[in-house]
């Protein structure tokens, strides 16, 4: 019963979707109002203004920068409850089924890959602002090489790498540096978010900010894993 | 029809079947395999659509990191679904 | 109507089927994990949606000065899209480990056992 009423409701919506994505623009001409209004401009003058080729990144960290910045709180708060829900008291743990030994093949490949990887996340997290790529791009492979690393040392020895004062520095990394940036605009161009005007120095708070959003990633994603894979306190 | 059509068309009939498939099926851990699958695809499917960055981002998280954190939460939760 | 307006919105239809099926396990199925798995492709459909429409037939990635001829795909789409990516993994991070408590607290993750008066 309870299925069939949902059934309904789905058809019922999809119908009305279909309804309305008929009347939209056929995607893929370049004279659609998508690519017409702010996108035209970005286009235009993204380069100039965000000082990045890349004009994904220019629109993250000039134009749509205040989005971004709310995008980079999300992701720290989401760590903060992750990190609260694991912490606070509850019952004893079971510890978790016994997970099958890592393949030495596995564990070879990993370590012979891990510095390719890292090569290639820091080549993104640098360079995204001229070629595809990008904080959080770099970020995110940079934290699937961290959990990558994990599964074959073991979580205990993936935490070994940072002290613990130093871990909790790079998880805030994005907020913070990303918030002086904004007061560095204000002061210097008068308001939030502004790049300042040299090339190099512009160049450099873009490289500075997705150095920070990168590394703040990755850390909040090895976070994630770490609170799933390891149980009880610590 | 162009060769493009054809990518597009058999890259959403995957996406569809994936998903159609994760409804069906009872093996949870089957189902993480299966959303990585999707999340690949779908990868394809905007490198396709010039979006580079979006396809880079979308490989790492959706096909790795997702389907890892899936699979430490089934660990603790159990494989079959009711 | 010839095949090619047929097809034109193919894209977005595709689209609309996916968030279905999504929204279909989210209703229906108990499992949390597998309303979880239900969210996670509502969301990917709705990101498909915003990268088809930003989409340019022929037209190359948004990055300038590499050589790319315009018209390029609007970048605002993308850096829409990114922005989602990661929030969404953050609220499925934040979902399974919530989860794991329930099933720790509770010792099930079935909805409908999890919402039974306690005899």
């Amino acid at each position: 019963m309870r299925r069939v009423l949902a059934l309904a409701v789905v058809l019922v919506l999809a119908a009305l979707m279909m309804a309305g994505v008929n009347q939209l623009p056929p995607p893929g001409q370049a004279d659609q109002p998508v690519h017409r209004h702010v996108a035209a401009d970005y286009v235009a003058g993204g380069a100039q203004a965000g000082g990045a080729g890349n004009l994904v990144t220019s629109v993250l960290l000039h134009y749509r920068a205040l989005d971004t910045y709310g995008e980079v709180v999300v992701i720290f708060a989401a760590l903060l409850g992750v990190l609260l829900v694991r912490s606070t008291g509850g019952p004893p743990t079971r510890p978790p089924s016994r997970l099958v030994p890592v393949s030495p093949v596995v564990d070879q490949v990993v370590r012979l890959m891990t510095p390719f990887i890292a090569l290639f996340a820091l080549f993104m997290i640098v360079e995204g602002h001229v070629l595809p790529g990008g904080g959080f791009q770099g970020g995110v492979v940079l934290g699937a090489l961290m959990i990558l690393l994990s599964l074959i040392l073991g979580p205990e020895r993936l935490r070994g790498l940072l002290p613990i004062g130093a871990v909790t520095w790079v998880r805030a990394a994005a907020p913070l540096v990303f918030l002086l940036c904004a007061l560095a605009g204000l002061g210097l161009a008068g308001w939030w978010f502004a790049l300042p005007d040299p090339g190099w120095l512009r160049e450099f708070v873009l490289v500075a900010l997705e150095l920070a959003i990168g590394f703040g990633a990755a850390a909040a994603l090895t976070g994630f894993f770490l609170s799933l894979a390891v149980d009880g306190h610590h | 029809m162009s060769p493009n059509d054809v990518f597009d068309l058999l890259i959403l009939t995957l996406l569809i079947g994936c998903a159609l498939a994760i409804a069906r099926l009872k093996d949870l851990a089957a189902a993480v395999v299966l959303f990585s699958i999707y999340s690949f695809a779908l990868c394809l499917l905007w490198v396709h659509r010039g979006a580079p960055d979006v396809a880079m981002t979308e490989a790492a998280v959706g096909a790795g990191i997702t389907a890892v954190l899936f699979f430490y939460a089934l660990t603790r939760t159990g494989r079959r679904e009711k | 109507m010839d095949i090619t307006s047929g097809l034109a919105h193919i894209d977005y239809i595709a689209m609309v089927i996916l968030f279905a099926v999504g929204l279909y396990i989210v209703l229906t199925r108990q499992n949390l994990l597998k309303k979880i798995l239900g969210l996670n492709i509502m969301e990917t459909s709705v990101f498909g949606l915003i990268v088809t429409s930003g989409m340019v037939d022929g037209g190359s990635p948004p990055l300038l000065g590499r050589g790319l001829e315009a018209p390029y795909a609007s970048p605002v789409t993308h850096a829409l899209v990114l922005t989602g990516i990661v929030v969404a993994l953050s609220v499925t991070a934040l979902a399974l480990v919530l989860i794991v408590r329930v099933k720790r607290e509770c010792g099930s993750i079935e909805l409908d056992e999890l919402l039974e008066p306690e005899e």
